[in-house]
């Protein structure tokens, strides 16, 4: 194992249970009941695109979000280079999701975790909420054409701001924690760090998204991943509590 | 946000003041959209209750809930008779070492109704409504019609459904673990069932009725009152409870401490009649804001003080004439010149609040 934490995190172990087979209302079915999840995406009252739904991130990028580009793509600065040395060479030991703080933006999207996203109504002013089974966090993107704070205070989650560009959900956040980790393996954030993300639901079961980290102190060129979420409905979120009898801390010792 | 310095004063806070402290900044005071304001361009708190486009009332928004002295004692329309006996002499115990072993203060999430505590965001769509709290994570509501599930996998928060009775959403919990406290010490089994009633009355006030029964060691259910106010024009901060956490190893309670917040003193019931009356303090959150009445009441040689003159009385342990503990805070009454009772003194971990003398109570019905 190339990280500690993967094993050492609690995994929370889908049990079969009528809440979580409770069949989703709305969604399009195939003759045999199963959902149709080549269906056409679906559209709210305002005739945008609708990203309501559970959604699972695909597999593969929790150790490393840069899993897919090339060698020389994610350019490190020089002490961003030893710090992520650093940390392959520890085994991750200080990942501060070891220590049960907020796994932050966008490590949310490539942990193994299921997420629902939610359509606000107009009492917030227009707001799309995600809520995220691990560490059972949650973070706003604000539609209501506010702008992202100049100089906030520094959070996990960040701040989002987010525009339809056609059918596509164009997401900006910064304002996130100078100690900010991307994965497991250790891709960092700093203060610095600005977020461009796409959301773009091709179809009813899927979501392509596309995301641009821009993070002049840990980066000396912007970098861009693609992932896939693919629509898990009939399903619920599962309650994650990650201070519960835990036992782990202390064997993450690294080497 | 780092949530340690919060916790140590939590006790008393949940007694008296919701304790959640806005910062300022620009995020924070961006403009609500889609709130009605009167000509001065302030939210116009009267005006009426949103609906959704599909006509339910609309309960989106930042909402602050403070349960008073339920935080104290949620139980307080119960006599001792009608709880199990183990279970009110956990209470008692848990009380006299101030909560320190409460889940909370180890960064464990409370039953998913009290998300309504502290400051929250009310997100509705129509298959759920989802609670954004800062100090108790997220939970839904959901209303695609399921029922609760018949034997699930307890958990901290449990599961809820909610439906509409007219204008109330009425939102039942179940599948509980037996681990989180009530209050500050209250336990609860697998079996308990809460029951909300939420009624938007207006733009920015909503009532929140919430009964919780429990036969296995209640023997009947009981409510609590809460009434929700909207909070225009700002926004909840990231709150994140194991960051740089310094304040457990601090939950000490000793035999010194305990002692002081038993009665160690009997004060003659004509003392205690002249602190009796209505008290007020500005609001620590809000200073410019509502002040927060708190009433002191006697009844027999026994002193109390409540919010509002609602909700239980909590009682104060007599230490000398003019000083009395409640739940690890000093209680201090000062007098002028001739004699009568100007203000008292409360002493918390976060500072002294004075809190002044108004006038005396209302007869006695």
């Amino acid at each position: 194992m190339k990280n500690t934490l993967g094993s050492l995190i609690i995994t929370a172990v889908m049990t079969h249970a009528q809440w979580l087979d409770y069949p989703t209302p709305g969604v399009p079915r195939l003759p045999n009941g199963k959902p149709n999840l080549t269906a056409p995406a679906p559209k709210t009252a305002d005739r945008k695109p609708d990203l309501s739904g559970i959604w699972t991130t695909k597999a593969g990028y929790t150790g490393n979000i840069a899993r897919d580009l090339k060698p020389g793509e994610v350019s490190f600065t020089p002490w961003a280079a030893e710090l992520y040395k650093h940390r392959q060479d520890t085994l991750s030991k200080d990942d501060p999701q070891g220590y049960c703080v907020l796994s932050g933006v966008p490590r949310e999207h490539v942990v193994p975790y299921p997420f629902k996203i939610l359509n606000g109504t107009s009492g917030n002013g227009g707001m799309i909420a995600i809520l995220y089974e691990a560490l059972h966090s949650y973070r706003q993107i604000f539609m209501d054409g506010r702008k992202l704070p100049k100089d906030p205070n520094p959070t996990w989650m960040g701040y989002s701001v987010g525009r339809w560009d056609g059918d596509t959900l164009v997401v900006d956040s910064s304002g996130f924690v100078d100690n900010n980790w991307l994965d497991n393996g250790g891709h960092m954030g700093t203060e610095a760090m600005k977020l461009t993300e796409r959301f773009h639901r091709r179809d009813y079961g899927h979501i392509d998204l596309q995301f641009t980290i821009e993070d002049p102190k840990a980066y000396t060129k912007p970098w861009t991943v693609n992932l896939e979420f693919t629509a898990t409905p009939d399903s619920e979120l599962i309650e994650y509590v990650c201070d519960e009898n835990e036992k782990d801390l202390k064997h993450l010792v690294g080497k | 946000m780092n949530a340690n310095k919060r916790k140590s004063f939590r006790l008393l806070a949940v007694t008296l003041v919701a304790a959640s402290l806005p910062a300022a900044g620009q995020w924070l005071k961006y403009k609500t959209p889609g709130i009605p304001r009167t000509a001065d361009g302030k939210a116009d708190l009267t005006a009426a209750a949103p609906k959704t486009p599909d006509g339910k009332p609309d309960l989106s928004g930042v909402w602050r809930g403070d349960p008073g002295g339920y935080g104290v004692n949620v139980a307080a329309e119960l006599k001792p008779s009608e709880i199990q006996p183990w279970a009110e002499k956990l209470y008692k115990q848990r009380l006299e070492d101030l909560g320190k072993d409460a889940p909370s203060y180890r960064c464990l999430p409370q039953i998913g109704p009290y998300t309504t505590f502290g400051m929250f965001k009310i997100l509705q769509t129509p298959s759920a409504i989802a609670f954004f709290s800062e100090f108790n994570g997220s939970r839904q509501v959901l209303t695609d019609g399921r029922p609760l599930p018949e034997d699930p996998n307890p958990t901290w928060m449990g599961y809820s459904v909610g439906h509409w009775d007219g204008d109330t959403l009425i939102v039942e919990n179940a599948g509980f673990n037996d681990k989180t406290w009530l209050d500050v010490g209250h336990p609860h089994s697998e079996e308990l069932h809460v029951i909300e009633r939420f009624r938007r009355k207006d733009f920015g006030h909503m009532d929140l009725k919430m009964t919780f029964s429990d036969p296995k060691i209640y023997s009947r259910p009981f409510s609590i009152d809460v009434e929700l106010e909207l909070v225009p024009d700002t926004e909840l901060l990231e709150y994140v409870c194991n960051e740089n956490e310094q304040s457990v190893k601090h939950f000490v309670i000793t035999e010194q401490d305990r002692k002081q917040n038993r009665p160690n003193a009997k004060v003659a019931p004509e003392i205690l009649a002249k602190y009796a009356g209505i008290y007020e303090m500005k609001n620590p959150e809000d200073p410019k804001g509502k002040p927060i009445a708190i009433w002191v009441l006697t009844e027999g040689d026994q002193l109390l003080m409540q919010m509002s003159g609602a909700g239980p009385k909590i009682p104060l342990a007599a230490q000398s004439d003019t000083t009395f503990s409640l739940l690890g805070g000093t209680v201090q009454f000062a007098t002028d010149d001739r004699g009568a009772v100007t203000h008292f003194t409360m002493q918390a971990v976060e500072g002294d609040f004075k809190v002044a003398r108004k006038g005396d109570l209302p007869p006695a019905k």
